[in-house]
């Protein structure tokens, strides 16, 4: 095994810097700062309240002290389901949280949103490693290995599909190689996303599993046997009223949401070729 | 100050994946013997690759929450974390990393603490079969081998009238393995890091288990809880770690 390079060496202890700046970032700011979906608010007597941004003003609110309570509040969605991205917009609503110093308050946002602090930190500094996707998917192997094979259209699409904001409201810092770069809305958010995370590699491999079925499998109208299957799919979840969709990183499932925001780039324009204008 | 890292799979779709490596990683805080214990996994957040900047410590200790040596502990964690063997040097970090939970020698003691924990107050006559139930693959041998290794150290102690090893993914097949051993009582312990899809219901559904004891007709199978969230498991995390300690801060003096 060789040593993985370590371009950045510059800032001795990341971790204890970034929580002193974060927690100053909060101090400096008494109405309350926004990360994420979160209101952070400096307390009078020293520590920090957090809670959901739409929450602010609410009452009734559970309380928790204890910051590692964070990842609990941050494990299901309002309607139980698991959420396996934690900067996705679905964080729940109706909990405050007390923490009583700024390592409670980073302990809190790691469990909110595991590594944000130190990343919103790095960027801040310009210090912060970008590993674009080929960099990513040169080192992936097993099952995720053929994410290497993935077009860079198909790059374009899958982070259009995965990463907005409507899906992740990480900054998508990271671009398809050095030289081009992603055409996605990136996202207007404080935590930055320096690199391909594991759901977006996940998500890659599926879409090319559609893209070499695209190749070999198209029917007359140019349907692949997946996009059918996605419509057929479609079709009857709606006939009886209620679609329910797949869980959130299931992208085997036709009716997931990313799986469908990937269809609305790629299968649309088959369905409704645009009207050239006069 | 000092540091645990500790390295489990977690999953996508399986909210119980990684709760064992947060249940043993609190428990180990509650120890006080390191400054910060952190968990960071392949699957969920945060990811190994972003987990040492997270550390405040200079001395890190990482240990792996699998079972057996092999694609994740050999492939997949030290290119995560970049390691570049048992120990690294980073910045001002010195990592050191241990081996899985499966080969050390304190995992007999915990498959025998899960067994323990099935039996109490449950009365049998006639033999008793000890089965231990690895996940199994034929694509790397130490996935079985340390099943293998861990039912020779049980034999050895002679508790039970036989010790056997069965798996989901290769031969012996768990089933054959539970109808054909020569016993009353078969207690059967899958040897994985957490409840999930197998534990839940793959097993119980293919042996056609109705619960902790199913009563066939020439025997009694006992289905016991996998080894990975014995609170027991919390202590061998930190004895993994401790042995780094001992062989490479100490040891070097």
């Amino acid at each position: 095994m060789s040593t993985a390079p370590v371009k950045r060496t510059s800032i001795p202890n990341v971790a204890a810097e970034s929580r002193a700046a974060f927690a100053a970032w909060v101090d400096a700011h008494p109405d309350g700062r926004h990360f994420g979906q979160v209101l952070i608010r400096p307390e009078s007597s020293g520590g920090y309240r957090l809670c959901h941004a739409e929450d602010e003003g609410a009452t009734g609110l559970q309380l928790y002290e204890n910051p590692r309570a964070a990842r609990e509040i941050a494990k299901l969605t309002g309607d139980g389901e698991y959420r396996p991205l934690k900067s996705a917009p679905n964080l729940r609503r109706g909990w405050a949280l007390l923490a009583a110093d700024a390592g409670d308050l980073v302990t809190a946002m790691n469990g909110l949103y595991p590594s944000a602090v130190v990343h919103w930190y790095l960027y801040r500094e310009g210090s912060l490693d970008i590993t674009n996707y080929r960099e990513n998917a040169a080192r992936q192997s097993g099952i995720y290995k053929r994410v290497q094979r993935l077009t860079d259209q198909g790059v374009q699409n899958a982070a259009k599909a995965c990463c907005e904001d409507a899906v992740c409201l990480k900054k998508t810092l990271w671009d398809v190689d050095e030289e081009i770069p992603l055409e996605m809305n990136r996202g207007e958010g404080e935590i930055p996303c320096p690199e391909p995370c594991s759901v977006f590699v996940s998500f890659a491999r599926r879409v090319r599993l559609f893209e070499r079925e695209n190749k070999r499998d198209l029917d007359a109208i140019g349907l692949s046997p997946s996009e059918k299957e996605d419509l057929s799919a479609l079709v009857e979840a709606a006939a009886t009223g209620e679609v329910v969709m797949a869980r959130e990183a299931e992208f085997e499932k036709p009716l997931n949401e990313r799986r469908m925001r990937y269809r609305r780039l790629t299968l649309i324009p088959k369905l409704r070729p645009p009207v050239a204008n006069e | 100050m000092k540091a645990l890292v500790i390295v489990g799979h977690g999953s996508h779709l399986n909210e119980d994946s990684s709760l064992p490596v947060y249940e043993h990683a609190e428990r180990i805080r509650q120890t006080g013997e390191y400054d910060e214990v952190v968990e960071c996994f392949w699957k969920e957040e945060p990811s190994m690759r972003h987990v040492l900047d997270m550390v405040e410590s200079d001395d890190v200790y990482v240990v792996p929450a699998f079972i057996s040596e092999g694609y994740f502990t050999q492939q997949v964690i030290p290119r995560e974390l970049g390691l570049a063997g048992p120990i690294t040097h980073k910045g001002d970090k010195t990592i050191r990393y241990a081996g899985p939970l499966g080969t050390y020698e304190g995992m007999a003691d915990v498959i025998l603490e899960r067994t323990d924990d099935l039996m109490r107050g449950k009365e049998t006559s006639g033999r008793t079969a000890l089965v231990l139930l690895g996940h199994g693959t034929d694509l790397n041998k130490n996935s079985s081998g340390v099943i293998y290794w861990n039912a020779g150290r049980i034999r050895e102690r002679g508790v039970y009238d036989l010790v056997e090893v069965g798996f989901l993914d290769q031969e012996p097949e768990i089933g054959e393995v539970v109808t054909s051993v020569e016993a009353e009582n078969v207690i059967l312990i899958p040897v994985f890091i957490a409840e999930g899809w197998h534990t839940r219901e793959t097993i119980p559904e293919d042996l056609g288990l109705s619960g902790e004891v199913t009563e066939r007709e020439d025997r009694t199978i006992f289905y016991g809880a996998p080894v990975g969230p014995h609170p027991s498991m919390a202590a061998l995390i930190s004895a993994r770690a401790r042995e780094m300690e001992e062989k490479f801060v100490h040891g070097a003096r």
